[in-house]
């Protein structure tokens, strides 16, 4: 119990006569990646959107390290620590690496009203962080985003939740339209963020992307759990398919 | 390869177009006209230029933050007209007229903005409803005749908002000196500051910004606040420059003011804003106006060659736009 760092209870979440979820119990511990897996309309986005601060649950409790948490907005998602990484909009295309790592939390120097932002910290964290990330390349960090592939989008984003040292990153379909190389590398830095303490959510549409790197496999169906401690080292893909079509 | 890439850098640089631009206007009209850097000839172009150039600084930022205003040019002409009609009638001397003029500036920018962020109106709507109000008020006020400035000669206001003074043959107006100084800090605030960063924030993504805490409303509003004062005080000095207080002057400078800006290398839609860029595309504008004239072509023809100024840069940001796309 004490190792949860995220616990949701009894979620439920109806847009008018649609029930989304139907009393969902999730759980994230520390230092884990947990894998959210189910078919279209399943409820994992809604899932996600309710511990973001994206959509208000209908009912349910969170609990953040075993305190009941109140996330009416995704502000407030971030003050708990919890950092949500949309494909692409999570990042200002026309800012460069470092303006958009420190958006929201510039670092500044000078006298408190002639101050202006502190560039070279800025710069050199920036660098420090692409590569604890994995980026092997020299990119600069004056760089816009915009001329980043999306595999160093999602480097840059994932860099920025470990710098702000967010408890849980939530991954929303990270690897939605990358490469092969570029999906090894965003898997590469997902284990880099779990091995340096971080808590994540995996939700992909690819299976076998999230039996690459989660620990734990959680599977919704139609509002519900269908299972919610899947070892991805014992189970096979086939089982865990007949799980997320209902064919069990 | 590696020497090329400074050069490259400056080339890529949205500025880098305009520049070129304004160099070659120089040259074709001074081959043409010797006169046209004359001294008399550049006191004179700089006198006018300032004025719209001061609203198109604010408007720069404005514009970087995804919104502009249509009612800079009614805001020109009827602070103005407050602020003379203050005065003039015994109602405040002249300093606090100034100043009331300058605050009714803002609390017209303070409803702007706050229609297009707190009801989401398209700031197109708002601003073009602002046009109309505040142009029908000035001249309501004024039963549309102009109002009297001429009591403003010598006094300290005057004299600090347009007061001349010569460098060598060169006259050179106090406004000038406004218009350098907002440059220099509207350019530092946009690129080295936290307020900076927002600006280009709220424009670039404003959905992605507000998730990281930026509060793009109050951004927002501020700059439509920041027009709206530029463009009164704009007005005022034009005021007194001229020694007339029309209620109808500033009309269609909305227009001229966006077209400079976005010359300049901002962009339209927001996320990107160079105020070196509308330095050079104020400049640009003024020039075409001033040295088509000088040439012999006719007066009426300005128009043409704006209008295929704006279309040309267009076209060039936009294909260095997609070649640096294709590149990354």
């Amino acid at each position: 119990m004490a190792d949860n760092l995220i616990r949701m209870e009894n979620i439920r979440k109806s847009y008018g006569k649609v029930q989304a979820l139907r009393g969902v119990d999730f759980r994230v511990n520390r230092g884990e990646i947990v894998g959210l897996l189910g078919d279209n309309g399943a409820g994992k986005s809604t899932l996600i959107k309710v511990l973001s601060g994206a959509v208000a649950a209908t009912s349910g409790e969170i609990f953040v390290n075993g305190e009941q948490a109140v996330i009416r907005n995704t502000t407030d998602a971030i003050n708990y620590s919890i950092e949500t990484i949309y494909q692409d909009s999570a990042l200002v295309t026309q800012l460069s690496i470092a303006r958009n790592l420190f958006l929201g939390r510039e670092p500044l120097k000078g006298s408190r009203f002639f101050n202006r932002l502190d560039r070279e910290k800025m710069d050199a964290v920036a660098r420090e962080l692409l590569q604890k990330v994995g980026i092997m390349k020299n990119i600069p960090t004056n760089t816009p985003i915009g001329s980043l592939s999306g595999g160093e989008r999602q480097a840059v984003a994932i860099a920025r939740a470990m710098y702000f040292d967010s408890d849980l990153i939530i991954l929303d379909e990270p690897t939605n339209n990358l490469g092969v190389a570029e999906t090894q590398g965003v898997l590469q830095f997902v284990r880099n963020a779990r091995d340096s303490g971080h808590s994540c959510i995996f939700i992909a549409h690819n299976i076998h992307h999230v039996f690459q790197v989660v620990d734990r496999i959680v599977v919704l169906r139609r509002g519900e759990v269908a299972a919610d401690d899947i070892d991805p080292k014992t189970t096979s893909i086939e089982a865990v398919e007949r799980i997320i079509t209902g064919m069990d | 390869m590696d020497s090329l890439q400074p050069l490259r850098r400056l080339i890529a640089r949205p500025e880098a177009g305009p520049f070129a631009l304004l160099i070659l206007l120089i040259i074709v009209f001074t081959s043409i006209n010797p006169k046209f850097i004359s001294f008399l000839n550049i006191s004179n172009t700089l006198a006018f230029t300032v004025e719209l150039g001061l609203i198109a600084l604010a408007m720069t930022l404005l514009m970087t933050s995804g919104e502009f205003d249509l009612s800079v040019g009614s805001v020109f002409g009827f602070s103005a007209v407050v602020m003379w009609t203050l005065f003039n009638s015994g109602l405040a001397p002249l300093p606090l007229a100034f100043v009331a003029a300058l605050s009714l500036a803002a609390l017209i920018g303070l409803s702007s903005g706050l229609l297009v962020t707190q009801l989401k109106i398209p700031s197109f709507l708002v601003t073009l409803g602002m046009l109309l109000l505040v142009r029908g008020t000035a001249l309501f006020i004024t039963d549309g005749f102009p109002q009297r400035t001429w009591d403003a000669a010598g006094h300290p206001l005057a004299v600090i908002l347009v007061g001349d003074f010569w460098i060598g043959p060169l006259r050179v107006y106090m406004s000038l000196f406004w218009f350098v100084l907002a440059a220099i800090v509207l350019g530092y605030v946009l690129t080295r500051t936290k307020a900076g960063n927002w600006i280009q924030a709220s424009g670039g993504n404003p959905n992605a910004a507000r998730a990281r805490g930026v509060k793009v409303d109050r951004t927002k509003i501020a700059l439509f606040m920041l027009s709206s004062v530029f463009a009164a005080f704009a007005g005022i000095i034009s005021s007194i420059r001229t020694s007339a207080a029309n209620p109808n002057s500033g009309t269609g400078y909305e227009l001229e003011v966006i077209a400079m800006v976005v010359i300049g290398g901002t962009a339209l839609m927001g996320g990107r804003g160079t105020i070196i860029g509308t330095v050079i595309g104020v400049l640009i504008l003024r020039m075409m106006r001033n040295g088509i004239i000088m040439v012999g072509v006719p007066g009426l023809a300005y128009n043409i060659f704006i209008g295929a100024i704006i279309l040309g840069m267009m076209a060039l940001h936009s294909w260095l736009d997609r070649r640096h796309q294709e590149a990354a």
